[in-house]
């Protein structure tokens, strides 16, 4: 009888599957009783949408002939009292003239069709740019205090101390209302650069702490190896350190970049149409409510998931030399 | 080569300081090959560390080559890269490859162009027997490989001096040989070593002194036939009893 015992699985895997099935039941029956109507027929017209946009004639004059070119039509238009006729190009089902038309300047002629960006799509855009900034502004704000707050210097090490801690001892709702309403009002700056801004420095701060508990946590032998051969602190600090430490520090970091990009909806109090505020624009036309904040969430899960894949990749490539 | 006057460093432990060293001079001529021996804590790990400065001494002066580590107008970097070290737990750069652990320093102090720092480190490597594996990361290669290219690391800066912290304390006792074969090696070709070990036979065949301390003190300095047949002082005698 060996010690290793095979113990079964399926009946949990089936437990897990009843378990989640129930939760969805419950959710349905839960939606069905406060008489909600799922419109998700609704959604996708705010990723895409196709917008119509009315032409009109650039003056008086009279429609000489139409020509038809797949779906589009040629409409070319002679001015009054002669001169070069002018050609605009109109869906074909839109048409509102015919050949031999009279037409006055602004009367309508036909649309032209364009896919549009919608909202959501938008929004999900600034998300991911303002994440993007702010996470890469927060990295170097992170690395400069990290080195700070392990400097010799008492100065560099008393400011870096202070920063960490009024960052993390504040909540970053009411840093990013400090940040546009006081420091936005004084230096005059725009609302998307106090959003980001405000975000960059609060997670600056937790980027310098994990970055000094990885600068921290290199064997000293490293750094004393790199100084017995003759190197300085600050090379040796970029050739043996640091890609040390950020290799270590790599899964906590990603943690941070997956935080922020959460925290990130936080500036749509202050007017950044993020897709948090996309989503609540939305609501408030179309009062899809359910619907709306359901696929917000699954847009940020999105997001989330492939950053995380991208930093697991990335830790799986610095892991070479294990 | 290396001399060392008045030497003293202080720990300043929970309680009442100690000192590592305490008062120690002397000198080592090029060429030669000095063992220093001792009990644990005795201090000769940290007397080696200073005379790279890779400790910060209290009192003393240590002149390299002619070049004082104390006066302020001294650059350590400048002289640390004179001076080779090799540790104990060898110390290798985990993220570098071996030939990149040998030609880093190469290119960032001694500022050689990529070829002819991979040329040199390529010959080093052979010299200590380990060409094969320079394109495997540390993490792949035993004790006693990770430690010859610590050495061929050490050597490619050129040193006048190579200063070895118990080379050979952390390995397995089927790898210490090929280790000291290495060191033998460099000490037949002339180079200046000061050793802390505690293998006796290496002192016994490769020292040209063998340097006694205890409690930072250096009590004898002597010759090894000299020092492993009649040790003078009572403290040394026991420890070869001990050791031997």
């Amino acid at each position: 009888m060996p010690l290793k015992r095979h113990t079964v699985q399926w009946p949990w895997q089936a437990l897990l599957v009843i378990i989640l099935l129930g939760m969805t039941v419950s959710l349905w029956i839960a939606t069905k009783r406060v008489h909600y109507e799922w419109r998700w027929e609704r959604v996708p017209q705010y990723f895409f949408y196709l917008d119509e946009e009315m032409l009109s004639a650039p003056f008086a004059g009279t429609v000489q002939k139409i020509t038809p070119e797949g779906t589009y039509s040629r409409v070319e238009i002679a001015p009054e009292g002669g001169g070069q006729p002018t050609t605009v190009t109109v869906e074909t089902d839109t048409l509102k003239v015919k050949a031999g038309d009279p037409i006055a300047d602004n009367d309508d002629i036909g649309a032209e069709r364009h896919w549009k960006i919608g909202p959501l799509t938008q929004g999900l855009w600034v998300t991911i740019w303002i994440s993007f900034v702010s996470g890469f502004v927060g990295l170097v704000i992170g690395l400069i205090t990290g080195l700070c707050r392990l400097s010799p210097n008492p100065t560099l090490r008393g400011l870096a101390v202070l920063y960490i801690e009024l960052i993390r001892g504040t909540p970053l709702l009411v840093q990013i209302f400090i940040f546009y309403f006081f420091i936005g009002t004084v230096l005059n700056l725009d609302r998307i650069v106090a959003g980001v801004g405000a975000l960059a420095l609060f997670v600056g701060a937790y980027i310098a702490e994990i970055i000094r508990a990885g600068i921290q946590s290199i064997a000293k032998g490293q750094t004393e190896a790199a100084r017995s051969l003759g190197m300085s602190s600050t090379e040796t600090m970029i050739y043996i350190v640091l890609p040390q430490a950020f290799k270590r520090v790599l899964p906590p970091l990603a943690g941070q970049f997956i935080s922020l990009i959460k925290d990130s909806s936080l500036v749509s109090v202050i007017a950044i149409t993020d897709l948090t505020k996309s989503g609540r624009e939305i609501i408030t036309s179309n009062f899809a409510t359910f619907e709306i904040w359901f696929t917000v969430a699954l847009l940020y899960l999105v997001v989330t998931s492939l950053l995380s894949q991208l930093l697991f990749w990335l830790e799986r490539r610095f892991a070479r030399s294990d | 080569m290396i001399e060392v006057k008045n030497l003293v460093k202080i720990f300043e432990g929970r309680g009442k300081p100690v000192r590592a060293v305490d008062d120690v001079s002397t000198q080592v001529s090029k060429g030669e090959v000095v063992v220093i021996i001792g009990p644990s804590g005795s201090g000769k790990s940290t007397f080696l560390r200073c005379l790279n400065g890779l400790e910060e001494f209290d009192d003393g002066q240590v002149i390299i080559d002619g070049i004082d580590l104390t006066e302020s107008k001294t650059n350590l970097n400048l002289v640390r890269r004179e001076v080779g070290m090799v540790f104990q737990h060898f110390n290798l750069f985990p993220h570098k490859t071996v030939l990149e652990n040998v030609t880093l320093a190469q290119r960032v102090v001694r500022k050689r162009k990529p070829a002819e720092a991979e040329t040199k480190a390529m010959a080093l490597l052979t010299k200590v027997g380990i060409a094969e594996k320079a394109h495997e990361y540390p993490s792949r290669l035993s004790g006693g490989q990770q430690q010859r290219v610590a050495i061929a690391r050490a050597l490619a800066m050129d040193p006048k001096v190579m200063l070895f912290d118990e080379p050979t304390s952390a390995l397995d006792p089927e790898m210490v040989g090929e280790v000291l074969d290495v060191m033998q090696q460099l000490a037949r070709e002339g180079m200046t070593m000061a050793v802390v070990t505690h293998e006796m036979g290496f002192a016994r065949e490769v020292a040209h002194r063998v340097m006694f301390m205890d409690a930072g003190k250096v009590l004898e300095d002597a010759p090894p036939a000299e020092f492993f047949t009649a040790p003078k002082e009572p403290r040394a005698q026991v420890f070869l009893r001990q050791v031997l």
